[in-house]
């Protein structure tokens, strides 16, 4: 299984130039069974790591341009009259498939962002009164530009929380950004599409199990409580200023702890240290505890940091 | 068999544990051994052979043979059918039920206490069970001290109490050894003593809340009723009777301490008794009432008297005692009795006037009882009396006439005197001619009234051990220089009183005249060789006393015990008061005194509350030993300026020592994951026993190597710089 995984973040570092951590973070999402969203300027790669996760994950993807004036039936379905059969017939949307690709998802109407809510959370949508079941896995993966770009809308918080994780890749290095600048710019669509498949669907399935397994202790589990605690003011941030966020949910904590698995797991680990929770924990609650545009300029937000840093590693709970 | 009792609820201890248990049990029934009586000891030992017998039949299971001495060998226990259990103990119960009245109530009950307390030995089945059983072993060595509370007895009692302290220690921490149980219990005990100590001295003494019923037949030293030969048994006791100290006024000659202890008036031709108190009572209720003032005159001695329980009213005092004590009563026959029996150490304070007069004048019905003899139980005494009395015209001529007889003729002072037909005073006087005190007192009485001269026996102590060991003991303190005398149940001593006209009851003791040693001296040799010879006690008695320097030990040893009881066993509320007042100042009321025990008192509960809340609130997330021993290692890195921030995680820790101290890092490491293995990892109990084992070492390992190296440098830098020096040198060179 190890193999695997290290087969699967070589393809994806080969795309993705010089984000090995990002990179990481996406996998564990995914291995995770997490939505993900990839916010970041246009130009960054967002895209390219969207199709190198699915194409090496051997996921069948439908990509979805998210404009102003998408309407919920264009991504989930329509039924549609069939004269022939004098019947309705259903015209599946794009969400029907194992990887959805959300491009630019904050473009498009509030209205239309939640008509992944139900998707995203149950695996399942609603037509015309009908349930349909999403094929497994099914990952929604979307990507964003930053809140002040033109033309954006805020993803509503209900939206922002049924996705795992929030990554943005940020600018590359100089060494990274030469070989781009080299690589051939008219090969690169190609290059995507050709990434091989690393891992079939029922190996996937068997890691994401295999995760699930994976040991924590109690003192990891009251770790993770502190670090929620702290944020609803539940336990005081010694000797600090009090921190400015939104609380977050049990559900934040259940993500974060089947991130820090993930993490556990791609590091080679079969029990989860704090060190793990503590990788995953800007990208799994950044997004979630941020209350307005304030800090989203610097990737590294000091809000988590600040937060972590509140938190007595080894005692959490007496802090 | 605990097949039957739900595995949670099973309790078993390790087998060093329940040897240690069968053994605290052994030391505890032995505390009370002396107060048990025979069938109930033989009982007591089947219990504890059984159980011994039960423990060595247990099957051993080792749990873990690889895991290696951090696990010890637990038992799967041997029970006694509940049955048997059953009948020994209601038989058990019937005994002593039956026995109840001959014992008295506290020995009844110290009987089923300890009989209780053997049987729940056999159903320790739960934790609870074996509180209970820890706890009623404490409570059994509290009892022995009902009985017994000399130095050495104390101490012994605390030796016990860590045993059984260690027990308890041993039932939670089976992995530490013996040795170091007791020494963690040995150094809670003495921080806790700190706490004792302070509550011992500042506590407001009040009266007990209720009395323990006292045994009453333990009496002990002289009895009221004398026949010649009694007092022989007593000289063969070495058991201290009473204390007394002078408090730096100088102690009179040793052949005038005649410590009265009553006097016996009426004879029945057999032996002598004292006085129906009822009888002098009713005659004169109002003199009782107000107490007998007896009149003083002469120079005056005061001192003190610690009198050790005899469980008998009577006081011992020099005559003629008065004192200012309400609790004691002066006796017309200038005896002091106290109001109550003394079943415990009594302090009193007496001043005596050696020479003050006893009675001037003489009722008339009390020169009738002091002259009554029974006609025709010794005629020949009563001839001879007659004979002396035409001879001698004065009273006191003829009582030295009977004394030089005595010198003169071939009278012995023995131990060993004949038996007497009838107690026959005759016998004694013609025939045999060896006798002890009371033989000679007895008969010069006897031969005095038949003269007609009023004479009594009196009963008392003679003498006493003069020890100034003591002096030294506590020097600050005036009251105790000059030492003490130590009177022991071998100086008990009869001597005779005749009435004189105009000098009132005249002392003569009979004795001097046969053993002059014996009143000068206190002990002749021919007496204790005798002494020794009766009782094993006095062999040593006797060799110690021609030893001077085991004789001065045994002096060291009895002030250290004066002090004990004068001290800590006597510590009263009067003395508690004056060492406030000695402490605080002299104007500080009594009241002072309450309110500031009371408020260090409110001050420690206060403390206790405090801490047992803040421990309350901690135990909720109580720290892991895994984690005490890591955190230790912490404190030491610390200590040399490497803080583990709150938020670093120990890898990222690691990560810092690794750079910051190379020498360490293989160790650190390997320390890290470790710790990381017990504290975020599900391991088997043994598994996490071994690696707490690994851990501890390899703490021991950094703190070692941590030490070593900063001693020989504080600074790394200083270090390295200076092999970059010598690098740059070297080629020069």
């Amino acid at each position: 299984m190890q193999t695997a995984i290290n087969n699967i973040l070589e393809q994806i570092e080969s795309v993705v130039l010089g984000k090995p951590h990002e990179c990481r973070l996406a996998l564990a999402c995914l291995l995770a069974q997490g939505h993900l969203l990839i916010e970041d300027l246009p130009g960054m790669g967002k895209t390219t790591l969207a199709h190198a996760l699915a194409n090496t994950l051997g996921l069948s993807y439908q990509r979805t341009q998210f404009t102003s004036d998408l309407l919920p039936a264009d991504i989930i379905g329509i039924s549609i009259f069939n004269r022939e059969t004098n019947s309705f017939e259903l015209h599946k949307g794009p969400i029907f498939s194992q990887v959805v690709l959300a491009d630019e998802i904050n473009r498009a109407s509030p209205k239309t962002q939640s008509a992944l809510l139900e998707a995203m959370a149950e695996q399942q949508v609603s037509i015309d009164g009908e349930t349909y079941p999403l094929p497994t896995p099914f990952f929604v993966i979307a990507t964003q530009n930053p809140l002040f770009h033109a033309g954006t809308y805020p993803l509503p918080e209900s939206q922002l929380d049924r996705f795992m994780m929030r990554i943005s890749l940020g600018f590359p290095d100089v060494a990274a950004e030469k070989k781009i600048l080299l690589s051939n710019s008219n090969s690169q669509a190609s290059r995507t599409k050709t990434t091989p498949q690393a891992i079939t669907v029922d190996e996937l399935a068997s890691i994401q199990a295999h995760i699930q397994q994976i040991q924590v202790a109690d003192n990891v589990i009251d770790y993770i409580i502190a670090l929620c605690q702290i944020t609803r003011g539940q336990i005081n941030s010694a000797n600090q200023h009090e921190i400015n966020c939104k609380p977050l949910s049990p559900r934040a904590g259940k993500a974060l702890l089947a991130a820090a698995k993930a993490w556990a797991f791609i590091n080679n680990r079969d029990f989860v240290l704090p060190d793990d929770v503590q990788a995953v924990f800007t990208a799994v609650c950044q997004h979630r505890i941020e209350l307005t545009a304030q800090n989203y300029n610097d990737s590294q937000s000091p809000l988590c940091a600040q937060i972590i840093q509140c938190v007595d590693v080894l005692t959490p709970l007496q802090s | 068999m605990s097949n039957n009792i739900p595995q949670t609820e099973s309790f078993n201890l390790p087998k060093n544990s329940a040897w240690l248990l069968w053994g605290c049990q052994l030391v505890n029934i032995s505390s009370l051994a002396a107060e048990l009586s025979t069938w109930m000891l033989a009982i007591l030992a089947l219990c504890l052979c059984w159980q011994a017998l039960l423990l060595s039949r247990q099957k051993t299971s080792n749990v873990s043979p690889n895991v290696g001495s951090a696990i010890k060998l637990h038992t799967d226990a041997v029970r006694m059918s509940p049955f048997i259990l059953m009948l020994l103990a209601i038989s058990g119960c019937v005994a002593i039920a039956v026995s109840a009245q001959s014992f008295g109530v506290l020995i009844a009950m110290v009987h089923l206490l300890t009989f209780a307390y053997a049987l729940k030995a056999f159903e320790i089945k739960k934790r609870k069970d074996f509180y209970q059983h820890s706890l009623l072993g404490v409570f059994l060595l509290a009892c022995a001290l009902i009985f017994k509370q000399d130095l050495g007895f104390s101490l012994f009692i605390l030796l016990l109490l860590v045993i059984n302290l260690t027990l308890i220690h041993q039932a939670f921490a089976k992995r530490n050894s013996l040795f170091n149980a007791s020494k963690t219990v040995v150094i809670l005990l003495l921080q806790s003593s700190l706490l004792a100590i302070t509550l011992f001295v500042v506590f407001p003494r009040l009266s007990p809340f209720w009395q323990v019923p006292m045994a009453n037949s333990a009496k002990t030293g002289l009895s009221d009723v004398v026949s010649p030969g009694d007092i022989a048994n007593l000289a063969l006791s070495s058991e201290l009777a009473f204390r007394a100290n002078f408090k730096g006024a100088s102690i009179p000659a040793y052949s005038t301490l005649y410590w009265r202890a009553m006097t016996l008036e009426n004879y029945d031709g057999r032996k002598w008794t004292r006085v129906n108190n009822n009888a002098q009572g009713q005659h004169n209720t109002k003199a009782k009432q107000q107490g007998f003032n007896p009149t003083t005159s002469g120079t005056a001695i005061s001192y003190q008297v610690i009198a050790q329980p005899s469980f008998q009213p009577w006081l011992f005092a020099l005559s003629v005692a008065t004192t200012t004590d309400p609790k004691l009563v002066l006796k017309q026959d200038y005896t002091i009795q106290s109001t109550t029996i003394v079943n415990q150490l009594k302090h009193y304070q007496i001043k005596s006037y050696p020479d003050a007069p006893l009675a001037l004048s003489l009722s008339q019905q009390s020169r009738q009882r002091n002259l009554a003899i029974k006609p025709g139980s010794n005629p020949k005494l009563e001839q001879l009396a007659v004979d002396l009395k035409a001879k001698h015209q004065s009273s006191l001529a003829l009582s030295q006439a009977v004394l030089t007889t005595f010198r003169e003729q071939k009278y012995y002072y023995t131990l060993q005197a004949p038996m007497l037909i009838n107690n026959s005073l005759d016998q004694f006087y013609f025939d045999t001619k060896a006798g002890f005190c009371v033989h000679y007192a007895s008969s010069f009485t006897y031969l005095m009234r038949a003269a007609g001269v009023p004479a009594r026996v009196v009963t008392g102590y003679l003498g006493g051990e003069y020890n100034d060991e003591s002096n030294d003991a506590s020097s600050e303190d005036n009251s105790s220089q000059g030492g003490h005398l130590s009177i022991y149940q071998y100086d008990a001593h009869a001597w005779s009183e005749i009435w004189l006209e105009g000098i009132g009851w005249y002392r003569v003791d009979p004795t001097a005249a046969v053993d002059p040693e014996r009143v000068s001296q206190g002990w002749s040799s021919a007496l204790l060789e005798q002494q020794s010879e009766l009782n094993s006690d006095f062999i040593s008695l006797y060799r110690i006393k021609q030893l001077a320097w085991l004789n001065t030990l045994r002096l060291k040893l009895d002030a250290i015990n004066y002090q004990w009881t004068r001290w800590v066993l006597g510590y009263s509320a009067k003395q508690q008061y004056d060492l406030l007042k000695r402490w605080f100042g002299q104007s500080m009321p009594w009241k002072t005194a309450a309110i500031i025990a009371m408020a260090l008192m409110l001050a420690m509960a206060f403390f206790t509350l405090f801490y047992w809340l803040s421990g309350a609130k901690n135990s909720k997330h109580k720290v892991s030993p895994a984690q005490a021993v890591y955190n230790q290692c912490l404190t030491a890195l610390a200590k040399k300026g490497f803080t583990k921030e709150r938020h670093q995680t120990t890898q990222q820790f690691s990560l810092v020592i690794n750079e910051q101290l190379p020498h360490l890092s293989a160790d650190f490491t390997e320390l890290t994951s470790v710790f990381e293995c017990l504290h975020y990892q599900q391991y088997s109990e043994q598994e996490q026993l071994a690696l707490m084992a690994q851990l501890a070492k390899k703490v021991r390992d950094v703190t070692k190597a941590l030490n070593s190296v900063s001693t020989m440098a504080n600074d790394t830098k200083n270090i390295s710089s200076m092999i970059n020096n010598k690098k740059y040198k070297n080629p020069q060179q």
